[in-house]
């Protein structure tokens, strides 16, 4: 462990009792802030020295820290009731993760795991109870987690390759959202406060795929299926996840189902690294973590500055607001994927590593362009809805300095991310596009639109056809907007009218487990009667057939 | 030098395809080269700034026409940018474009703008994924994954590359907004789909969505002049008088389709994208 982990473990400790101990929120600050700077300089010190996975995480968990040095406490200020307990968890939660980047493989890696599963776990509930299903899910999925690196971990020596990686695919696979398992993630991730959900959304899931890449150093090799299993689900799970967050009214529950894409994408591109063994993919994989990490705290935390999180109730906010509205449009348009963004660097790498890659891979290519038309799709309704138009309701805004300095902290880091990928790709020793053709094109664009601006042009309302003037009801809401692209895809059953609905195919799969689960326990339950003569003949029973088995 | 050259060239390619419409509708028709006048003088009018608008409805026109150029600039068929994967960067600059268009349609808080916007967006996830395999066949079959390594249709290649000019000229007809997807001459707001999405804008900003719609096609133009054997300036001049010809022909003869018959239509271009895919895989 590097000195720079030692500081930051020893700063977020006091940071910890700091909170526990009473509020203090300046201390509290420069606690954090320490943190975070030791995270970045110990991780940069790993990524650009020998290249490690660990050293990703630590940029990226240190990227979120300073943010949420400067946001926490005064964010925190707002919720007087709560803020020692969270001020005490948030830290013992960034120690948890850091742990599990350093722990090498064994028991200390599971309890640092398992350490973090219970703080997100209570991170999450402590919401209050309109938290409770989200920290239900959350909970369970922790245990699935759980259950699949016990079976890797114990198991290794015992069971074969294809059951170890099994094992791995469920553990990390829970917690990176892997498809079929990702459907606590949207349930979990919006409920928590703002800043929870940036580190959880930002940098817990990014540990699950830590894991899987770390998993072939610590077990072998992977066998081919994983591989397949990876890219197709990782696929699949990012076009579902996009095209069912089109439907979503809360504005982090969608932020949270385009993580579930993001992290989609991440998946495929490790699945095509084990397959083929090539840079390109671990390229994509890396810069795709880094970059949604800033975007995606970027857009977390703005949506914390709301009182309103439905979209068909927000609406205007530009107007109230343009720094935050500047801000959240920047992280919106990097996350759609669009150039010169960090996201759209590592899709434009993963595009080639797919072309490169043989067999039928090159088909990926285009699942990724759905993905990419989609995410445009879903982040045009997101800020148009929610920014621009009229306002729809009532909408409470606090945005003080140090909320502002932490949400800045992040753009800027984006936009350097942005602007010059190849740096952060150097140690893979991969290059990129020309990088000054994106700064040549934001020039030229901040030119045109000055000389639009100062055009003589007269203020007038929005052109109504002559008949009553605009009200904001005349505007789409959040499902009308996004109906024409649901229809595309019929397994979701979209019912629009009065009350409109939408169908979760997966939540009935999970239900029919769960209830199958539950009929064979009381078919075994079945057996323990209470009755002696019922026990003696089940005895008798297994006597014979143990003889049985060793005679014959 | 490209984008130069789309960028003169686009006000004729769309005054020629009105002057050719009113011929066949036994019109006179104005001569073509009045959509340069019509041009400078949207550029140099005053425009309205609604109520509600924010930056983003300046950032829409500006993007949408830098964004188009910027892509025209990596097609070499005059001497330009290239490198490994430039068609990727292409489209999704037109993606950039597009982005901005779609917000600032949803920035004046009208329904119709709403309307334009989320249509466009239909259209994008209908035509872009078969469009994007049918260029990555292409380059997959050429060397280096760059436009300026696309090989040209001859006997060897013949039915991967008409495939991906089948389904370039599909994504042209609906990047462009033009007939069966989208009709452009419509005042019907029911149908509209990239005029909905320009109605509170007018002035300047008008003339750069025009332009920029018909750079955007002339784009397409290009990458399928790119795919034909020739001089290749020739070539794309002969691409945009047959898609004169036709987009005319089309626009008097043809109708629109009914918006949620739209994937029906857009449906051949991913078809056309997966098959060209799978040629360049097992090489037929």
């Amino acid at each position: 462990m590097s000195e720079g982990v030692m500081v930051s473990a020893l700063a977020l400790v006091g940071a910890s009792l700091v909170g526990l101990r009473g509020w203090d929120s300046r201390g509290y600050t420069w606690l954090l802030g320490l943190a975070g700077v030791g995270f970045l300089w110990a991780g940069e010190a790993v990524w650009f020295g020998e290249g490690g996975a660990a050293g990703v995480f630590l940029l990226l968990l240190g990227l979120l820290t300073l943010a949420l040095a400067s946001y926490l406490p005064e964010y925190l200020g707002h919720h007087p009731k709560e803020a020692p307990v969270y001020a005490f968890l948030v830290p013992l939660f960034l120690l948890a993760m850091v742990g599990v980047a350093q722990a090498p493989p064994g028991l200390p890696f599971l309890f640092f795991w398992e350490g973090m599963a219970l703080l997100g776990y209570l991170l999450v509930a402590l919401e209050g109870p309109k938290a409770q299903a989200g920290a239900r899910a959350f909970f369970l999925a922790s245990r699935l987690s759980g259950a699949g690196l016990y079976l890797a971990f114990l198991g290794q020596g015992h069971l074969g390759p294809d059951w170890i990686w099994a094992g791995l695919l469920v553990g990390f696979g829970v917690k990176a959202a892997l498809f079929p398992f990702h459907l606590w993630l949207p349930r979990a991730h919006p409920v928590a406060i703002s800043p929870v959900s940036a580190l959880l959304s930002g940098a817990m899931t990014k540990l699950g795929l830590y894991g899987l890449f770390q998993a072939q150093t610590w077990f072998g090799p992977p066998p081919v299926w994983v591989g397949f299993a990876l890219v197709l689900l990782g696929l699949f799970g990012a076009v579902y996840a996009l095209v069912r967050g089109l439907a979503e009214e809360d504005l982090k529950g969608a932020l949270a189902y385009s993580s579930v894409e993001n992290l989609g994408l991440m998946l495929a591109a490790l699945g095509g690294y084990f397959l083929t063994g090539k840079a390109l993919f671990l390229g994509a994989f890396f810069l795709h973590q880094v970059g949604h990490a800033l975007f995606k705290g970027l857009l977390f935390l703005g949506s914390g500055a709301l009182s309103e999180r439905q979209l068909s109730r927000l609406g205007g906010l530009w107007h109230r607001m343009p720094l935050l509205g500047g801000l959240v449009l920047l992280g919106m348009a990097v996350g759609a994927g669009l150039p010169p963004g960090a996201v759209f660097a590592a899709e434009w790498v993963l595009y080639q590593g797919f072309l490169f890659a043989p067999g039928l891979l090159p088909l990926g290519v285009g699942a990724l362009a759905l993905v990419g038309a989609l995410a445009l799709y879903f982040y045009v309704r997101l800020f148009g809805l929610a920014f621009l138009g009229a306002p729809r309701g009532e909408v409470a805004l606090h945005l003080g300095p140090g909320m502002r300095f932490g949400l800045l902290v992040l753009a800027v880091f984006l936009v350097g991310l942005s602007l010059f990928p190849q740096q952060f790709l150097r140690p893979l020793g991969q290059g990129l596009y020309p990088s000054w053709i994106p700064w040549g094109l934001l020039a030229l664009a901040l030119g045109l639109y000055r000389w639009l601006d100062r055009r003589p042009s007269r203020s007038y309302g929005t052109w109504d056809c002559g008949f009553q003037p605009l009200t904001s009801r005349m505007q789409p809401n959040a499902l009308g907007f996004s109906e024409p692209a649901l229809r595309l895809f019929p397994f979701l059953r979209l019912r629009v009218g009065e009350r409109p609905e939408l169908d979760e195919p997966l939540e009935r799969v999970y239900q029919g487990v769960g209830e199958g689960f539950g009929w064979a326990t009381r078919l075994v339950q079945a057996l323990q009667s209470g009755s002696l003569h019922f026990y003696l003949l089940l005895q008798l029973l297994t006597l014979v057939v143990v003889m049985g088995v060793v005679l014959l | 030098m490209t984008a130069l050259l789309f960028l003169l060239l686009a006000p004729l390619f769309g005054g020629s395809v009105k002057w050719l419409k009113a011929r066949l509708t036994h019109r006179q028709g104005a001569s073509p080269l009045l959509e340069y006048r019509n041009l400078a003088k949207l550029l140099s009018k005053a425009w309205v700034r609604p109520g509600l608008s924010t930056p983003v409805s300046l950032l829409g026109p500006t993007l949408a026409l830098l964004g188009a150029l910027a892509a025209a600039l990596f097609l070499p068929l005059l001497p330009g940018l290239s490198f490994a994967g430039d068609f990727l960067v292409a489209l999704y600059l037109l993606n950039l474009g597009r982005f901005f268009q779609m917000l600032a349609a949803l920035d004046t808080g009208s329904a119709f703008g709403a309307q334009g916007s989320y249509r466009e967006g239909l259209v994008t996830i209908l035509a872009e994924p078969g469009t994007l395999m049918a260029l990555g066949a292409a380059a997959l079959a050429g060397e280096g994954l760059g436009l300026a390594g696309l090989p040209v249709l001859g006997p060897e290649n013949a039915l991967v590359l008409l495939l991906v000019l089948a389904s370039l000229a599909v994504a042209l007809l609906a990047e462009g907004a033009r007939m069966p997807v989208d009709d452009p001459t419509t005042h019907l707001e029911l149908t509209m789909v990239h005029e909905a999405q320009l109605l509170d804008h007018g002035g300047p900003l008008l003339a750069l969505y025009e332009l920029a719609a018909a750079v955007k096609m002339l784009f397409y133009a290009g990458l399928m002049a790119l795919l034909l054997p020739g001089p290749k300036v020739l070539v794309f001049m002969g691409v945009v008088l047959a898609w004169v010809l036709v987009l005319g022909y089309l626009e008097t003869f043809g109708v629109k389709l009914r918006y949620l018959r739209l994937p029906d239509f857009l449906s051949y271009n991913t078809l056309f994208g997966v098959l060209a895919l799978l040629g360049a895989i097992w090489k037929f």
